[in-house]
């Protein structure tokens, strides 16, 4: 893949490389050291100090993560958020990427008409911001203006209808759900680049083999393009257990009601910043955070060394 | 022969049903934002007519708001971030395949990594660092920030592009004598031009709808950017719903003009991208 | 095995008319080669016989079945791709027996299938590998294997040797040509290669533009070409042509006339004075000497020696090349003039369209 270095580069006085290298390299590390590397760094060096009102820090240890997973206060919003944030991921696994693989695969189907019409309007909400989509949604589910009800009357389902953000045991999973609605074009749109990639002979192979289309889907395609699945799947890992935009817009930092939509990302945030009744805690947000982090490298690790070895069996 | 037109009707029909349901609630917003109060209530689902259309939302939001502002600001940070991401990508990215040193491959592993590293979890730091920096409240704190953020995929994506320049035409100027960074400026970058799409895709939506940074760097109203603008003004006045429904309109609007006209060239960066 | 037989068959996409009035009789067990050049569309209608494509008008019958509206797997065919598409997330065993398990082959049966298929092709040591740690020549005999198995009426050939080098595309080709003896298969194989067409075809058909311009046996096509473009696609080097007009008919016949030759006596019949025509020769059967039916003469530009045959290009009066096969080792020089000269059993004529005229031979 990589070209083998060019000679003249090769045979240049080494001072002169250098001082090229520093001037090309030098901002972009700059900048990424400085602004991402570093401060993660010191977020995680901070989780390790405690601080009193008076701004004075100590070194407590991993004391800060024995209370965050251990003490009664803190404990228990922690893993509420952490539990909340698994079923968040979850269902964006279960209906999220399953819908992007089947909209993709209908729209890699050979012959289709108006293909760019279909991708360009279901693409379209992973462009608007978090904040439009998620006050949208909140009027449209509410029981104020009545539409989502007046939908679901029209097809005989208005007995289903209820005031779901507001309901502690549906709101988490409404946002969820939305939250699908938004990003489900990015599976589709990176699954379906991959199915293009693959032969067309294949497929025909498949015909004069007598599988039909949804066979070929099932036995052919699907196989194949197992290794985007796997890059959508940890992509979407990430970013859920990123995730606070969504949260915060529809339903503040508070992540109501009674902390049902509180995610890792709003719980970070409350209590890093502090809010109304809270005070900002520096260095237990700084914990939170280390955890967060600590979470996503379990995952992508996971990803990396298991998951992705098998995959490669599924390479061309 | 009929089978094969029933099994397409079949898929159309799926597919229409989706795109309905991914337009639909924005075409809803949008319609209704051009209606007085009592229609929105009484026919949400009616087009706006001669009897129910009105601009009283969008009133109060030019007035009540500095939205105009907002959009300003937004631009100013996309833009010049998405430049230097271009510009610092692209440098790095041919630094990186063209000087190749020992540890050229660890450098591109640690650049890397920040596709993966949720930048947002150094957020204490990085307020800590602009205060005492003095630029806590400012665009060019946001800059920065978005700028660190969008470089590792720039990088990455850059990165695959420079390798297929062909090898003749980086030494062909060399032979002739041309000191390097003129090589890069004017030889390399202009063949770069099909990666700003990919490059865009990934960069520019993400800082336009962000809001955690600005939620978090900037505290006067004059900082603010149009996704931070519209969820305060949203917060504010939840019961006018006219404001709200003119509000989120302005903010859907442009974005759907802008993305209908470069549809074509965005979902092909981002096919291109992914298939890397 | 069964017959195919294809009637008035068409393909249009959309205005574009890609395939016309196609009709072909294919009896059991012929080895037959569809040839021309790109875009002549034979790869369209062998995709057409396999079902991948659909038909415009006309029939398609396989063993007297009309199959138009039938799916590939209905059909009772197998193919083998340029590519050979073989499923990479499948070892080699799985590869041949997974459409089986479709059309609903006992797993005993497939076995049994397998087994045979890969004893014929040698691949008994390779059955549980994958396609990636597969060279090219075995990845053919794969894919080969897989079309084996389906014991289907009628074997499809889409280019299959084009992406082998050129030492394994011999040794395959005799593999094939084995593979047809010993299994007596009908097959359609296609091809760009006249080489190939010569020698693996019963018969060739030779297409150009969506039109067949010849079907017949190789030989025939070599020495009785119907018209010019399978006069100057068959044979390689291909044929020397001569542009001539009728300057008069006499008792002895008719005497033709051109800028690039000697006027020579036609025996033929049915040419009016006036005609014009085009005179084809080809490079072995031209000869240094100025004795002979046919004459023409020219410069050398260039000699390529191969070994036992060289092959001269002689500049011509027209400023057009002349290609010459010289046997043995005495060549001319560069800069010779030379004349050549052909018997008139070797001598081909065309009139204005292009059609062969029939010449009485001495």
């Amino acid at each position: 893949m990589a070209e083998p270095v060019s000679q003249l580069v090769a045979s240049m006085p080494r001072a002169r490389m250098l001082a090229l290298m520093t001037l090309f390299l030098g901002p972009a590390v700059a900048i990424y050291t400085l602004f991402s590397i570093y401060p993660l760094i010191a977020t995680m060096t901070l989780s390790t100090y405690t601080s009193d009102p008076s701004g004075v820090f100590t070194f407590v240890g991993l004391a800060n993560f024995v209370t965050l997973l251990g003490d009664a206060v803190w404990s228990r919003p922690f893993w509420n958020a952490a539990y909340n944030n698994l079923i968040f991921f979850c269902v964006h696994m279960l209906v999220q990427n399953p819908i992007g693989i089947a909209l993709a695969g209908l729209l890699s189907l050979p012959g289709l008409k108006l293909k760019g019409f279909y991708r360009t309007v279901i693409f379209l909400p992973t462009m608007l911001s978090v904040v439009i989509v998620g006050f949208s949604w909140n009027l449209i589910l509410s029981p104020l203006w009545g539409v989502a009800e007046g939908a679901l009357k029209s097809v005989g389902l208005g007995a289903w209808f209820a005031p779901w953000m507001g309901l502690p045991h549906t709101a988490l999973l409404t946002l969820a759900l939305i939250s699908v609605w938004q990003f489900v074009g990015i599976p589709m749109m990176l699954i379906y680049a991959a199915l293009l990639n693959i032969p067309d002979e294949l497929t025909d192979a498949a015909r004069v083999d007598g599988l039909g289309q949804l066979r070929i889907f099932f036995h052919i395609k699907l196989p194949l393009v197992l290794p985007t699945i796997g890059m959508v799947s940890i992509l979407t890992f990430v970013g859920n257990f990123n995730a606070f935009d969504l949260i915060y817009s529809v339903k503040g930092a508070l992540a109501g009601p009674n902390f049902a939509s509180d995610i890792l990302g709003t719980f970070f945030y409350r209590t890093f910043f502090g809010f109304q009744l809270q005070v900002g805690n520096p260095t237990m947000g700084a914990a939170v955070a280390t955890v967060m982090f600590l979470i996503i490298l379990v995952g992508v690790c996971l990803y990396l060394f298991v998951v992705q070895r098998r995959l490669r069996r599924y390479s061309f | 022969m009929f089978e094969r037109q029933l099994k397409s009707a079949g898929v159309h029909l799926l597919l229409i049903a989706y795109s309905c349901l991914a337009v639909g609630p924005i075409l809803l917003v949008v319609m209704n934002s051009f209606k007085k109060r009592a229609a929105i209530f009484g026919s949400p689902l009616s087009f706006p007519d001669f009897t129910t259309f009105s601009l009283i939302g969008y009133n109060k939001v030019f007035s009540a708001s500095h939205v105009v502002l907002y959009f300003w600001n937004s631009l100013v940070v996309t833009l010049v971030s998405m430049s230097l991401v271009l510009l610092l990508g692209a440098m790095a990215a041919w630094a990186l395949t063209e000087y190749r040193f020992r540890w050229t491959t660890a450098l591109s592993l640690y650049l890397a990594i920040g596709i993966m590293v949720p930048i947002r979890l150094g957020s204490v730091a990085i307020l800590t660092m602009m205060r005492k920096a003095g630029l806590n409240d400012t665009l060019t704190a946001l800059i920065l920030v978005y700028v660190a953020q969008g470089l590792p995929m720039s990088i990455f994506i850059l990165s695959e592009f420079v390798q297929q320049i062909p090898r003749d035409l980086r030494d062909a100027a060399r032979c002739d004598g041309v000191p390097e960074t003129r090589i890069f400026f004017e030889v390399i970058a202009p063949l770069l031009r099909p990666a700003i799409a990919t490059v865009a895709v990934f960069t520019i939506v993400p800082i336009w709808n962000d809001l955690w940074f600005p939620l978090i760097l900037t505290s006067s109203d004059s900082t603010h950017t149009i996704t931070l603008g519209v969820q305060q003004f949203l917060g504010q006045y939840i019961t006018d719903w006219n404001s709200v429904l003119a509000a989120l309109s302005m903010a859907i609007l442009p974005i759907v003009a802008i993305y209908i006209v470069f549809s074509r060239q965005l979902i092909a960066g981002l096919t291109a991208g992914a298939v890397k | 095995m069964a017959n195919l037989r294809i009637d008035n068959l068409n393909k249009s996409y959309g205005t574009a008319r890609v395939l016309a009035d196609i009709g072909l009789q294919i009896p059991d067990g012929e080895f037959v080669v569809l040839v021309g050049p790109s875009g002549c569309g034979k790869s369209t209608l062998l995709r057409m016989i396999a079902g991948l494509d659909a038909v415009t008008s006309g029939d398609i019958y396989i063993g007297d079945r009309l199959v138009n509206t039938l799916a590939p797997a209905e059909r009772k065919i197998a193919m083998v791709f340029q590519s050979y598409a073989l499923y990479p997330h499948m070892d080699v065993r799985k590869n041949m027996t997974f459409g089986l398990k479709f059309t609903g082959v006992p797993p005993a049966e497939r076995q049994r299938r397998v087994t045979e298929a890969a004893r014929m092709l040698q691949l008994e040591k390779l059955l549980d590998r994958y396609p990636r740690d597969l060279s090219g020549g075995q990845r053919q005999r794969v894919a080969i294997g897989r079309a084996i198995v389906r014991e289907p009426d009628v074997f499809l050939f889409d280019e299959p040797l084009s992406n082998l080098d050129a030492a394994l595309r011999v040794s395959t080709r005799v593999e094939i040509a084995r593979l047809h003896q010993m299994l007596k298969a009908t097959i359609v194989y296609v091809t760009h290669d006249q080489v190939e067409a010569m020698t693996l075809a019963d018969r060739i058909v030779v297409m150009n533009q969506g039109v067949i311009e010849q079907v017949g046996k190789p030989l025939d096509l070599y020495y009785e070409p119907a018209n010019l473009f399978v006069a100057g696609f068959i044979g390689s080097p291909a044929m020397n042509f001569f542009a001539a007009r009728v300057e008069s008919i006499g008792a002895g016949g008719a005497r033709v006339v051109g800028p690039t030759m000697q006027p020579m006596t036609l025996p033929a019949a049915g040419l009016a004075a006036g005609a014009e025509l085009t005179i084809g020769v080809r490079p072995e059967h031209l000869a240094i000497g100025d004795r002979g039916d046919f004459l023409t003469s020219g410069t050398v530009e260039l000699v390529e020696r191969l070994g036992e045959a060289s092959f001269a290009h002689v500049a011509r009066a027209d400023k057009k090349r002349l290609v010459v096969e010289i046997r043995g080792r005495e060549t001319p020089k560069i800069g010779d003039v030379v004349t050549f000269a052909a018997g008139m059993r070797d001598v081909h004529v065309f009139d204005k369209g292009g059609r062969r005229v029939e010449t009485v031979t001495a």
